[in-house]
Protein backbone atom coordinates (compact mmCIF):
# COMPACT_ATOMS: atom_id res chain seq x y z
CA UNK A 1 0.00 0.00 0.00
CA UNK A 2 1.65 3.15 -1.03
CA UNK A 3 0.22 6.71 -0.64
CA UNK A 4 1.72 9.66 -2.27
CA UNK A 5 -0.74 12.29 -1.33
CA UNK A 6 0.13 15.94 -0.26
CA UNK A 7 3.85 15.67 -1.85
CA UNK A 8 6.75 13.63 -2.47
CA UNK A 9 6.63 11.53 0.25
CA UNK A 10 4.91 8.51 0.24
CA UNK A 11 4.88 5.73 2.60
CA UNK A 12 4.48 1.52 2.17
CA UNK A 13 3.19 -0.68 5.17
CA UNK A 14 5.49 -3.95 5.11
CA UNK A 15 4.78 -7.13 6.48
CA UNK A 16 5.57 -6.47 10.02
CA UNK A 17 3.53 -4.08 9.67
CA UNK A 18 6.01 -0.87 9.79
CA UNK A 19 5.65 2.39 7.92
CA UNK A 20 8.32 2.47 5.45
CA UNK A 21 8.94 6.01 4.45
CA UNK A 22 10.30 7.22 1.54
CA UNK A 23 11.43 10.82 0.54
CA UNK A 24 11.90 13.89 2.60
CA UNK A 25 9.71 14.40 5.92
CA UNK A 26 9.16 18.08 5.72
CA UNK A 27 6.26 21.13 5.47
CA UNK A 28 5.17 18.58 2.44
CA UNK A 29 5.61 15.49 3.12
CA UNK A 30 4.69 15.07 6.86
CA UNK A 31 0.47 15.51 6.36
CA UNK A 32 1.24 12.25 4.24
CA UNK A 33 3.47 10.31 7.22
CA UNK A 34 0.94 11.60 9.75
CA UNK A 35 -1.85 10.01 7.85
CA UNK A 36 -0.54 6.80 7.68
CA UNK A 37 0.31 7.17 11.59
CA UNK A 38 -3.17 7.95 12.60
CA UNK A 39 -4.48 4.65 11.22
CA UNK A 40 -2.10 3.00 13.39
CA UNK A 41 -3.69 0.37 16.01
CA UNK A 42 -3.92 1.54 19.17
CA UNK A 43 -1.71 0.09 21.99
CA UNK A 44 0.81 -1.29 19.34
CA UNK A 45 4.51 0.40 18.94
CA UNK A 46 4.48 2.87 15.48
CA UNK A 47 7.45 1.41 13.72
CA UNK A 48 8.61 3.89 11.15
CA UNK A 49 11.67 2.30 8.61
CA UNK A 50 13.44 5.32 7.64
CA UNK A 51 16.26 3.69 5.56
CA UNK A 52 15.05 5.82 2.60
CA UNK A 53 14.65 9.17 4.11
CA UNK A 54 17.50 11.80 3.51
CA UNK A 55 16.33 14.88 4.60
CA UNK A 56 13.87 15.73 7.55
CA UNK A 57 13.40 19.82 8.61
CA UNK A 58 11.86 20.85 12.16
CA UNK A 59 8.18 20.53 10.64
CA UNK A 60 8.67 16.82 10.08
CA UNK A 61 10.28 15.99 13.27
CA UNK A 62 7.01 17.46 15.00
CA UNK A 63 5.39 15.20 12.91
CA UNK A 64 7.36 12.12 14.34
CA UNK A 65 6.79 13.98 18.17
CA UNK A 66 3.34 14.14 17.47
CA UNK A 67 3.67 10.46 16.79
CA UNK A 68 5.05 9.56 19.71
CA UNK A 69 3.04 11.37 22.10
CA UNK A 70 -0.07 9.72 20.23
CA UNK A 71 1.80 6.28 20.91
CA UNK A 72 2.32 7.36 24.77
CA UNK A 73 -1.14 8.08 25.30
CA UNK A 74 -1.70 4.66 24.46
CA UNK A 75 1.31 3.07 26.59
CA UNK A 76 3.44 2.34 23.65
CA UNK A 77 6.16 3.93 21.87
CA UNK A 78 7.23 5.03 18.64
CA UNK A 79 10.46 2.81 17.45
CA UNK A 80 12.50 4.19 14.50
CA UNK A 81 14.22 1.52 12.41
CA UNK A 82 17.36 2.28 10.12
CA UNK A 83 18.01 5.96 11.09
CA UNK A 84 20.19 7.83 8.82
CA UNK A 85 22.30 10.50 8.87
CA UNK A 86 20.13 13.61 8.41
CA UNK A 87 17.49 12.46 10.95
CA UNK A 88 19.97 11.26 13.55
CA UNK A 89 21.47 14.92 13.47
CA UNK A 90 17.60 15.99 13.58
CA UNK A 91 17.11 14.56 16.97
CA UNK A 92 20.86 15.05 18.21
CA UNK A 93 20.08 19.06 17.42
CA UNK A 94 17.07 19.08 19.43
CA UNK A 95 17.60 16.57 22.13
CA UNK A 96 14.54 14.94 20.88
CA UNK A 97 16.15 11.38 20.64
CA UNK A 98 15.11 10.00 23.83
CA UNK A 99 11.19 10.53 22.56
CA UNK A 100 11.71 7.44 20.37
CA UNK A 101 12.76 3.46 20.49
CA UNK A 102 15.51 4.09 17.92
CA UNK A 103 17.21 0.44 16.32
CA UNK A 104 20.72 0.46 16.23
CA UNK B 1 50.97 38.01 -18.89
CA UNK B 2 50.81 35.26 -15.82
CA UNK B 3 52.05 31.99 -16.08
CA UNK B 4 50.37 28.97 -15.70
CA UNK B 5 51.45 28.46 -11.77
CA UNK B 6 50.41 32.25 -10.92
CA UNK B 7 46.95 31.01 -12.34
CA UNK B 8 46.92 28.37 -10.08
CA UNK B 9 47.93 30.16 -7.07
CA UNK B 10 44.78 32.41 -7.53
CA UNK B 11 42.12 31.54 -5.10
CA UNK B 12 38.85 30.40 -6.39
CA UNK B 13 36.37 33.01 -6.47
CA UNK B 14 33.47 31.72 -5.22
CA UNK B 15 30.21 33.83 -5.83
CA UNK B 16 26.51 33.10 -6.95
CA UNK B 17 23.67 35.12 -7.46
CA UNK B 18 21.57 36.20 -5.42
CA UNK B 19 18.86 34.10 -7.20
CA UNK B 20 15.71 35.85 -6.18
CA UNK B 21 12.35 34.13 -6.27
CA UNK B 22 9.25 35.16 -5.83
CA UNK B 23 6.38 31.99 -5.26
CA UNK B 24 3.07 31.50 -3.67
CA UNK B 25 3.42 29.96 0.10
CA UNK B 26 2.84 26.51 -1.06
CA UNK B 27 4.54 23.59 0.64
CA UNK B 28 5.15 21.59 -2.40
CA UNK B 29 7.40 24.05 -3.33
CA UNK B 30 9.97 24.06 -0.34
CA UNK B 31 11.76 21.21 -1.97
CA UNK B 32 11.91 22.80 -5.19
CA UNK B 33 14.20 25.89 -3.60
CA UNK B 34 15.73 23.34 -1.47
CA UNK B 35 17.13 21.71 -4.75
CA UNK B 36 18.01 25.08 -6.03
CA UNK B 37 19.63 26.41 -3.16
CA UNK B 38 21.69 22.39 -2.98
CA UNK B 39 22.80 23.29 -6.77
CA UNK B 40 23.74 26.52 -6.02
CA UNK B 41 26.26 25.66 -3.16
CA UNK B 42 27.44 22.23 -4.73
CA UNK B 43 28.22 24.34 -8.43
CA UNK B 44 30.36 26.88 -5.73
CA UNK B 45 32.38 23.74 -4.29
CA UNK B 46 30.93 23.82 -1.26
CA UNK B 47 31.06 20.23 0.99
CA UNK B 48 28.44 17.78 1.36
CA UNK B 49 27.92 18.71 5.11
CA UNK B 50 27.56 22.37 4.36
CA UNK B 51 25.41 21.24 1.08
CA UNK B 52 22.70 19.97 3.92
CA UNK B 53 23.57 22.90 6.10
CA UNK B 54 22.00 25.36 3.40
CA UNK B 55 19.16 22.35 2.42
CA UNK B 56 17.87 22.69 6.33
CA UNK B 57 18.84 26.76 6.57
CA UNK B 58 16.67 26.84 3.78
CA UNK B 59 14.13 24.58 4.54
CA UNK B 60 13.41 26.53 8.21
CA UNK B 61 12.97 29.73 6.49
CA UNK B 62 10.51 28.82 4.00
CA UNK B 63 8.78 27.05 6.88
CA UNK B 64 8.56 29.70 8.70
CA UNK B 65 7.50 32.16 6.52
CA UNK B 66 4.49 29.58 5.38
CA UNK B 67 3.40 28.71 8.91
CA UNK B 68 3.84 32.24 10.16
CA UNK B 69 2.97 34.55 7.12
CA UNK B 70 0.06 35.64 6.35
CA UNK B 71 -0.32 33.02 2.87
CA UNK B 72 0.40 35.97 0.50
CA UNK B 73 3.65 35.36 -1.57
CA UNK B 74 7.31 34.80 -0.35
CA UNK B 75 10.40 36.69 -2.14
CA UNK B 76 13.16 34.39 -1.37
CA UNK B 77 17.40 35.20 -1.77
CA UNK B 78 19.83 32.83 -2.51
CA UNK B 79 23.60 34.21 -2.12
CA UNK B 80 26.87 31.99 -2.50
CA UNK B 81 29.54 35.22 -1.10
CA UNK B 82 32.73 33.53 -1.40
CA UNK B 83 32.76 32.38 2.62
CA UNK B 84 29.20 33.19 3.18
CA UNK B 85 25.99 31.16 1.92
CA UNK B 86 23.18 33.53 2.69
CA UNK B 87 19.17 32.49 2.83
CA UNK B 88 17.14 35.80 3.12
CA UNK B 89 13.50 35.40 2.99
CA UNK B 90 9.96 37.78 3.48
CA UNK B 91 6.45 37.95 3.30
CA UNK B 92 3.57 39.37 4.78
CA UNK B 93 2.26 38.43 8.18
CA UNK B 94 -0.56 39.11 10.75
CA UNK B 95 -0.12 38.90 14.43
CA UNK B 96 3.20 37.29 14.53
CA UNK B 97 3.97 35.49 17.53
CA UNK B 98 7.58 34.95 18.46
CA UNK B 99 7.24 32.71 21.49
CA UNK B 100 4.88 30.03 19.20
CA UNK B 101 6.47 26.69 20.48
CA UNK B 102 7.04 25.49 16.73
CA UNK B 103 9.10 28.82 15.93
CA UNK B 104 11.39 27.99 18.71
CA UNK B 105 11.99 24.65 16.86
CA UNK B 106 12.92 26.10 13.82
CA UNK B 107 15.42 28.55 15.43
CA UNK B 108 16.87 25.78 17.25
CA UNK B 109 17.70 24.22 13.73
CA UNK B 110 18.70 27.18 12.67
CA UNK B 111 21.02 28.47 15.58
CA UNK B 112 22.98 25.07 14.70
CA UNK B 113 23.43 25.25 11.19
CA UNK B 114 23.85 28.80 11.20
CA UNK B 115 26.93 31.34 11.73
CA UNK B 116 23.80 34.13 12.49
CA UNK B 117 20.57 34.34 11.89
CA UNK B 118 17.40 36.78 12.54
CA UNK B 119 13.33 36.65 12.34
CA UNK B 120 12.22 40.19 12.58
CA UNK B 121 8.77 41.96 11.81
CA UNK B 122 8.64 45.30 10.62
CA UNK B 123 5.21 47.00 10.23
CA UNK B 124 3.25 43.56 8.24
CA UNK B 125 6.13 42.39 6.86
CA UNK B 126 8.08 39.07 8.33
CA UNK B 127 11.68 38.91 7.50
CA UNK B 128 13.97 35.63 7.94
CA UNK B 129 18.25 36.17 7.23
CA UNK B 130 19.64 32.99 8.00
CA UNK B 131 24.06 32.95 6.93
CA UNK B 132 25.61 29.99 7.05
CA UNK B 133 29.38 30.20 7.10
CA UNK B 134 31.85 27.83 4.25
CA UNK B 135 35.33 27.09 4.15
CA UNK B 136 37.04 29.83 3.21
CA UNK B 137 37.51 29.31 -1.38
CA UNK B 138 41.34 29.54 -1.15
CA UNK B 139 40.91 26.35 1.02
CA UNK B 140 39.12 24.34 -1.72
Amino acid sequence: MTDQRGGPLSVDVDMTGAFVVHGDIDIAGGPTLERYVGRSQDGLPIVLDLHDVEFIDSSGLRTLLAAARRARQHDTHVRLRNVGAAVRRMLEITGTAQQFEIEE
Amino acid sequence: MKDARELHREPAVRQSGPVELRMPADPDLVSAVRLTASGIASAGKCTIAEIEDVKLAVSEVLLTMIEHGSGQGLSVSLELMDSKFTVCGSTETGTFDHDHPDLALSETVLAEVCAEHSIDVAGSELHIRAVIELRRSDEC
